[in-house]
């Protein structure tokens, strides 16, 4: 029966030819959509993997306009049940453009805290920063991808200070002293230097952006956590549990947008199923009266009609899926260039978008060949 | 006398349409046996009920009373579920617009009516090449309904129709559309289907193709009007 299946479509080659088109630009849609989706996703679970242990304390009212000092730092690491912890500064590489897609960064962190703090992460080149390294700097391997830089080279950082009315931007030249191996989460686009050198460098005074604590072993995260927030003033502390809970509800709506526009494109895609099947039945009316006069079952019909409907979709979904990871793949590459990227194509999201396009065509063929499988025969055959 | 049981047993057949609020008795209590290897026709004028016998007959439509039984089964209390398989078991249809599918060979158009019987795919070819053979269109098997003639087209939907050696072929004009020589090639074609012992009921107006039937039932007004063997 897949021969005739094969037969009816390929013998209505232009029609059969949009149709799949339509589904294609759906699926294209899922796999360029749900490839930032999973991207996204991708970078958030590698990067809490390597921080998932520590507990993030922040100043009260969030990060904007408010920091927290090195003083702070110690408090923390003074509360019962914290076996370490070390302040971050945190600033945009370029201060002139703030990516739409996050963008590189500068991290200040401990010399001595670095290699603790990336845990198994190694290095391509290089070494990580050590106790009394200057302007130093390790970068994550999209930065040094993005500006071909390699260990022994300089790295220009500018930032920007007010200055009465007017902001004046400041540049110094950093010295790579390594190179991080690829890590998929977000300090692949970061730039370590040692936290001294930084607060100098942003005129930041003794201040941190955010307080990392780890727990001692046997301590409780999320009891730590309330510790930490009982024990130092204006801070607010958030355990891994908590953050990845609040990082994943909007990594939730932000994926829900993303695939509902992809969805609507596909269900688009399926109308075009559905009409083209619904002019083949109509034109093949006396074919299958006369398949059913010659024995036909109804479950022969609907296998029929709804192969051919499927059959569409299978190939929609190949066409969708070929397109967009062309299309994803040279944006990354393209990205990449620029330090980032930005989808990921994930086998299981080319699961997702075969099964989805071969549903659609299977949903969408559902009414065509119940009205085909139904016809009767008489009917059928007086029918011009 | 026959002492085998008829092939084909009609008894009080009726069939009333509604047109409206009035009641048409395209059948009325039609009774009738065809024996095995029958060669017979159907004659009346339009409206006589012919057509409308057939397609009870053929399980295309359903009686309002009477019964039909074709090779011992009671096919006019068949289910809806049943009727395929009676269908392609126990009939073979042969229509005036030989019904062929334009997309399939000749070949194809009479292997598909061994598909929807599951018979397997070796078979089938093996089947259909020996049917269109024994057609004379052994040269023309691959060609498509578009590139054969009136005559041929014909042809393959007898093969078609003889295809899983159903007990009665049913041939609704299948003379009226090609010429007179090509009639007469088809009529010579079934005489010689039915000599080798194949039943065959032919619906037809055109008296050249009941004159070569062994047996002319006569139908008028719903109703069997005349039933002569020659």
């Amino acid at each position: 029966m897949f021969d005739l299946i094969i037969k009816n479509i390929t013998q209505r080659k232009l029609r059969t030819g949009l149709t799949v088109f339509g589904i294609a630009l759906g699926i294209f849609a899922v796999i360029v959509m749900g490839g930032m989706s999973e991207h996204f996703n991708i970078t958030f679970d590698r990067s809490m993997s390597l921080t998932a242990d520590k507990i993030r304390v922040m100043p009260e009212g969030g990060f904007v306009g408010v920091s927290l000092n090195d003083s702070k730092v110690r408090e923390v690491k003074r509360v019962p049940g914290v076996s370490d912890a070390y302040g971050l500064l945190q600033s945009p590489l370029d201060p002139e453009s703030l990516g739409v897609f996050g963008g590189d960064v500068v991290i200040g962190i401990p010399p001595e805290k670095q290699e603790l703090a990336m845990k198994d992460t190694k290095l391509t080149d290089g070494r990580f920063l050590v106790t009394g390294d200057g302007y130093k700097a390790v970068l994550g391997s999209s930065v040094a991808r993005e500006f071909n830089l390699k260990v022994g080279d300089e790295l220009e950082v500018k930032s920007k200070r007010v200055q009465r009315t007017a902001s004046i931007t400041h540049t110094r030249n950093f010295t790579i002293v390594g190179i991080l191996e690829y890590t998929g989460s977000f300090f692949d686009n970061a730039v370590q230097v040692p936290l001294d050198r930084a607060q100098k460098f942003y005129d930041r005074g003794d201040t941190v952006s955010i307080i990392l604590a780890v727990p001692d072993l046997n301590a409780d995260p999320e009891d730590l956590t309330k510790r930490i927030e009982l024990n130092v003033e204006k801070v607010k502390a958030l355990s891994p549990s908590e953050l990845r809970k609040q990082i994943e509800q909007s990594l939730i709506v932000f994926s829900l947008i993303t695939i509902s526009a992809a969805v609507l494109a596909a269900i688009i895609g399926g109308l075009s199923v559905m009409n083209t099947m619904l002019m083949s039945v109509s034109e093949r009316t006396k074919e299958f009266g006369l398949m059913k006069a010659l024995g036909a079952e109804t479950k022969d019909i609907l296998f029929m009609t709804m192969g051919e409907a499927a059959l569409m979709g299978i190939l929609g979904g190949i066409v969708g899926i070929i397109g967009g990871g062309a299309l994803v793949y040279y944006m990354n590459d393209y990205l990449a260039s620029r330090g980032t990227t930005l989808f990921s194509i994930t086998p299981r999201l080319i699961v997702i978008a075969i099964v989805f396009a071969t549903l659609l065509g299977v949903i969408s063929g559902m009414y065509p060949a119940y009205r085909a499988a139904k016809m009767s025969p008489m009917e059928a055959l007086r029918y011009e | 006398m026959n002492d085998e049981e008829p092939i084909l047993r009609v008894r009080n057949l009726t069939k009333t349409y509604m047109q409206g609020k009035i009641p048409v008795h395209a059948l009325n209590d039609v009774s009738f046996d065809v024996d095995k290897g029958e060669f017979l026709s159907i004659v009346g004028p339009s409206g006589s009920g012919k057509s409308t016998l057939l397609s009870m007959v053929g399980l295309l439509d359903k009686p309002t009373s009477g019964c039909a039984m074709i090779d011992g089964t009671k096919i006019t209390e068949a289910k809806d579920s049943e009727a395929p398989v009676i269908r392609r078991e126990k009939i073979g249809f042969v229509f005036q617009h030989f019904n062929l599918i334009p997309t399939l060979t000749a070949l194809e158009n009479v292997d598909i009516a061994m598909r929807f019987a599951r018979v397997p795919k070796g078979k089938r070819k093996e089947r259909a090449v020996e049917l269109l053979a024994q057609m004379g269109l052994r040269e023309r098997m691959n060609h498509k309904p578009s590139e054969l003639s009136g005559g041929e087209q014909q042809r393959v939907a007898i093969a078609r129709a003889m295809a899983n050696y159903p007990a009665i072929i049913l041939a609704d004009e299948p003379t009226g559309e090609v010429d007179t020589k090509t009639r007469d090639m088809i009529v010579s074609l079934l005489k010689e289907l039915a000599e080798k012992g194949q039943t065959i009921l032919i619906v037809t107006h055109d008296t050249a193709v009941s004159a070569q039937t062994k047996r002319v039932i006569t139908m008028r007004d719903g109703k069997i009007a005349s039933d002569t063997k020659v």
